[in-house]
């Protein structure tokens, strides 16, 4: 029997990609694919992309024409909301204080961030490696997945996707400020999870069988109502975020956002496909640096 | 009485997904569904200083298309040739409503249209659609499951997935038909 690693390898390989995108194979249910291609594991990469790359490499140094424009604003992967070029005081810093409560709570004993995989750097650097392998769980996993796993080890329920949890994060990630993202997906479970990731990322799905591509690849640029589609490359790098009308919001909340409003259905928080989903996205950040609080409309 | 509804409120938000027991044989148990809630899909709520995420009922229910999800085993709905019975008997005044509502037909989204400032750019521009002199079964098809001309499109499957009737797209057939 095929199992699922298999089929991955199969579609992975450019003959196959010949053959439209349409995945049939015996005891795999029927999926189709929107025009599946490769990428490169690293924020440069979307030079071959996009190409608007140039216009957002560095945060402190946007066009401010370009961020006075609305037109604009996909080709600056509105990283104008970022700091330093955004120095507005928001929701994001008041979750990162609570976040920071939160955390030393918790962190009494220490035993919580050794429990996240703080080494002598402390939370340096933390998130930038996320996600990753853990091999006390047997599967890769994102930092929200770990903050949870690791409260409940202290006895505390911090679901992934709850305030607290992203506040955590998001504490967190502000010790990584400034460092570019760095996720290995070379080799091993890191790999093969950036390998669904990227299949995910073209397989359609719910009742207008839209695949994540079929928007953010295929229709970068272009207008879908009021919104602008940007580019995928250096978008993980600043979760979770603070967004007007979802108080804070983990990755993975985002992509339930973006799944019900092209009308599929959401899956949990910290499901297996949504964490290969995030390392995909975020091996699209490699290289690029965490950049927290941040806000989005 | 105000109290004991605000209970019943509080508790309905609180309802934790469901494991997937009595859904169609494949459906995933990693869905965010309660299969309690008459629509059954879920959609998150972030509560400011919670450990806890909140789940309400989403719009509509979306348990019966394909998910990510890897334990997903239903097959996703394939192309589907259809054929047009004739006469048209469209009405392209209930047509244009079915084009610009969002909760239904939302052409407006990808397409361009007449009286819409903000006109989408992913699809084409249906401005004078019916100078293009298409056939009533060729858009009928078109809009019923569009992979037929192009496996790659990324027009939803308006009549495979269910998401329109048989009267609706005729309606919107008659509608574009009639774009001068
Ligand atoms: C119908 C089109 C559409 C589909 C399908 C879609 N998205 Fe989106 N998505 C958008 C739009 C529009 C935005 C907001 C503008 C932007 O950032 O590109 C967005 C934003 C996002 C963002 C936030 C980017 C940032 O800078 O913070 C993420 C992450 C994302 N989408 C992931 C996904 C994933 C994963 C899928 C598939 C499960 C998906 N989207 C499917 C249209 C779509």
């Amino acid at each position: 029997m095929l199992n699922r690693t298999m089929l991955l390898t199969l579609l992975a390989c450019p003959v196959w990609l010949l053959f439209a995108g349409q995945a049939a194979l015996a005891n795999e249910p029927y999926r189709e694919l929107d025009r599946p291609r490769a990428y490169t594991p690293d924020v440069k990469g979307d030079a071959r992309f996009s190409d608007t790359y140039r216009y957002w490499k560095d945060r402190s140094r946007l066009d401010p024409a370009m961020a006075g424009n609305p037109d604009e604003y996909w080709k600056l992967n509105w990283k104008f909301m970022d700091p330093p070029f955004n120095q507005a005081i928001h929701g994001g810093h008041f979750a990162m204080d609570h976040g920071e409560t939160r955390f030393m709570s918790l962190n009494r004993t220490h035993s919580f961030a050794r429990c996240l995989g703080a080494g002598k750097q402390g939370l340096k650097g933390l998130r930038a490696g996320y996600p990753r392998y853990v091999a006390r769980l047997g599967r890769v996993a994102g930092l929200e997945e770990m903050i949870e796993h690791c409260a409940a080890k202290e006895g505390v329920v911090m679901q992934n996707g709850s305030y607290d949890n992203s506040a955590v994060a998001l504490y967190i990630a502000s010790h990584s400020n400034g460092m570019p993202i760095r996720i290995q997906v070379s080799k091993g479970p890191m790999r093969q999870a950036f390998e669904r990731g990227r299949l995910l990322y073209h397989t359609r799905s719910g009742r207008q069988n839209f695949a994540c591509a079929s928007c953010h690849v295929h229709n970068t640029g272009k207008h879908l109502r009021g919104n602008n589609i940007t580019t995928p490359f250096g978008d993980a790098s600043h979760y979770p975020v603070y967004r007007t009308r979802y108080e804070l919001q983990s990755l993975h909340l985002r992509m339930i956002e973006c799944q019900l409003d092209t009308g599929a259905q959401p899956l949990l928080p910290g499901s297996r496909a949504y964490t290969d989903l995030e390392v995909f996205l975020t091996a699209l950040s490699n290289g690029y640096p965490v950049a927290v609080p941040t806000e989005r409309d | 009485m105000r109290n004991l509804l605000s209970f019943a409120l509080i508790g309905l938000a609180l309802v934790l997904p469901a494991q997937a027991q009595q859904m169609a044989p494949g459906f995933p148990g990693d869905a965010a569904v309660d299969l309690g809630q008459e629509k059954k899909t879920l959609k998150p709520r972030v509560v400011p200083n919670s450990g806890r995420l909140e789940w309400m009922p989403a719009e509509r229910d979306l348990t019966s298309w394909t998910t990510l999800s890897h334990l997903d085993q239903r097959d996703a709905r394939r192309p589907q040739r259809v054929t047009l019975e004739e006469p048209l008997a469209g009405n392209p005044m209930r047509g244009r409503d079915i084009a610009m509502a969002k909760s239904r037909g939302n052409c407006v989204a990808c397409h361009e249209l007449p009286g819409d400032p903000w006109p989408g750019t992913v699809g084409n521009s249906l401005l004078n659609y019916q100078r293009r002199g298409m056939s009533d079964a060729r858009v009928y098809q078109q809009i019923y499951d569009a992979r037929i001309f192009n496996p790659q499109t990324v027009m939803p499957p308006y009549g495979t997935n269910n998401l329109l009737n048989e009267q609706e797209l005729r309606d919107l057939v008659a509608y574009l038909q009639n774009l001068e």
